[in-house]
């Protein structure tokens, strides 16, 4: 009778707990779009590694996820003012990021990466870069990373807001800083005169920021939970294996 | 890669055409609330109101005077701060919101000119028979600055429909956001920004075509 008495209520426990669970508000995240094979759009459908990785998290949390995209130089301003809970798009861990948010454990670890124009023997890697104009991306980690070169002086810095692997490619810029990974998947599968230029020059790890609130908090150690559930049973890495043929979620 | 990628365009064609009319309804309702406002800020203007003249000024030169960009960052990332409420403002809206003010500041001086136009004996003449101002207006002046003014309204409506282009940046996927996404993924920028381009030029060529019918109407009364 007791032993049935508590199976029952656990049972109730269970189902009040998934109740709960399915009543979770749904994660909002935004993303780009436009960053391939992270985040892009193909006939209207979002997809990339960052789709991936959050729809197994929100699986693995028991929540919805809610994509919304928006231009880069946008997305940090809706995480600012609460429209959306959290960015999957390769955020870097910066300390300056790190004064204004709190970030979840690393999921993707990487390094910047020179790309140049196919045949370019100017550019042969980042020591090369002095007196060359060199294109990042608008609000992304990689310029900072060159100011921080001993000749940044000398560099003159590109920003954009998007297509500037088109511009390198067309020889309006002498090169581009990006993440080795996508780097790597561009020159592989577009069709652009474009070559990796040396090794990487700098280790970067990527996380998804929250807000530093009390709510932010919690979807973050929820989020993190999840995170080393799905690296410890493999799915985090297969996803990888899946886009780029290698496991860039480990360090 | 040499040459343009036919197919790709065609099968982005359907996809694209699903965001255009986002795209048109951001316009629309853009234009018909600037239209309001103008109407407004140009009655208030030409009757030199007292108060509401110096913040009409005030208000047009500020939102003439700055970049449209920089109104909606403004609208939807500068307001919540403030009053963080006001996160309930979506991107639609604050899209709206912007083109409504900022081109309601232009249009209103070109209304204010259309009205300034209507010859001065029309309003001694509607003031000499006991005309209030506001049925001098509504009667006498506005019917008439509207035929003036009708080319110039329509060429900021114009401008307003490719400005809504800007509205991605506040992530609402409208028909630019739309093509820069799917840009993104195929690589094919060419090709993409082509097939947007050319949605834009109809939509825009059409509205020369109503300008032109309308044109005709109003100025039914002066052709003899």
């Amino acid at each position: 009778m007791k032993t049935l008495l508590i199976k029952t209520l656990s049972i109730i426990a269970l189902l009040a707990s998934a109740a709960l669970h399915a009543q979770d508000a749904p994660l909002r995240v935004g993303m780009s779009g436009q960053y391939f094979p992270f985040t892009f759009v193909e006939q209207d459908e979002l997809k990339g590694f960052e789709v991936d990785v959050m729809n197994a998290l929100g699986e693995e949390m028991g929540r919805e996820i809610q994509y919304q995209t928006a231009n880069f130089s946008g997305l940090f301003g809706m995480l600012e003012s609460g429209r959306i809970d959290t960015v999957a798009n390769q955020i870097t861990i910066t300390e300056e990021r790190q004064k204004a948010y709190i970030f979840s454990e690393p999921y993707v670890y990487d390094g910047a990466q020179v790309v140049t124009r196919e045949g370019n023997t100017e550019v042969e890697g980042v020591e090369d870069l002095k007196g060359k104009t060199v294109a990042v991306n608008l609000g992304s980690n990689f310029e900072a990373l060159l100011r921080e070169l001993p000749y940044a002086d000398e560099i003159n810095i590109k920003t954009y807001e998007s297509n500037l692997e088109r511009d390198t490619a067309l020889g309006r810029v002498d090169a581009f800083v990006m993440d080795r990974v996508s780097a790597s998947q561009i020159i592989k599968d577009k069709p652009l005169p474009l070559e990796l230029a040396g090794p990487t020059f700098s280790q970067i790890t990527n996380a998804y920021p929250f807000r530093d609130t009390e709510t932010g908090r919690a979807l973050r150690d929820e989020l993190n939970q999840a995170l080393t559930s799905l690296r410890d049973n493999g799915t985090l890495a297969s996803i990888s294996e899946k886009w780029f043929g290698t496991d860039i979620t480990q360090p | 890669m040499d040459v343009l990628n036919v197919e790709y365009m065609l099968g982005l064609v359907p996809v694209l055409l699903g965001y255009l009319p986002l795209t048109l309804q951001l316009a629309g309702v853009g234009m018909v609330l600037a239209l309001i406002l103008a109407c407004l800020f140009a009655v208030v203007r030409v009757l030199g109101i007292p108060v509401l003249n110096q913040l009409t000024i005030v208000f047009i030169s500020f939102f003439r005077g700055t970049p449209l960009l920089v109104q909606l960052f403004l609208f939807y990332y500068g307001l919540p701060q403030l009053v963080s409420a006001l996160t309930v403002i979506d991107g639609v809206t604050a899209t709206i919101m912007g083109l409504t003010m900022h081109f309601s500041a232009y249009m209103a001086e070109s209304i204010r000119a259309a009205i300034l136009g209507v010859d001065r004996s029309q309003t001694e003449a509607a003031l000499s028979i006991g005309m209030t101002n506001s049925q001098l207006m509504r009667r006498i002046v506005l019917p008439q600055a509207t035929r003036v003014a009708l080319p110039t309204l329509m060429n900021y409506f114009i401008d307003m429909i490719k400005a809504t282009s800007l509205a991605f940046t506040l992530g609402v996927t409208e028909l630019m956001g739309a093509t820069q996404k799917e840009a993104a993924g195929s690589f094919l920028y060419f090709e993409a920004f082509i097939v947007a381009a050319v949605m834009y030029w109809i939509v825009v060529e059409m509205l020369s075509k109503l300008q032109h019918y309308l044109e005709i109407r109003l100025n039914k009364a002066y052709s003899r």
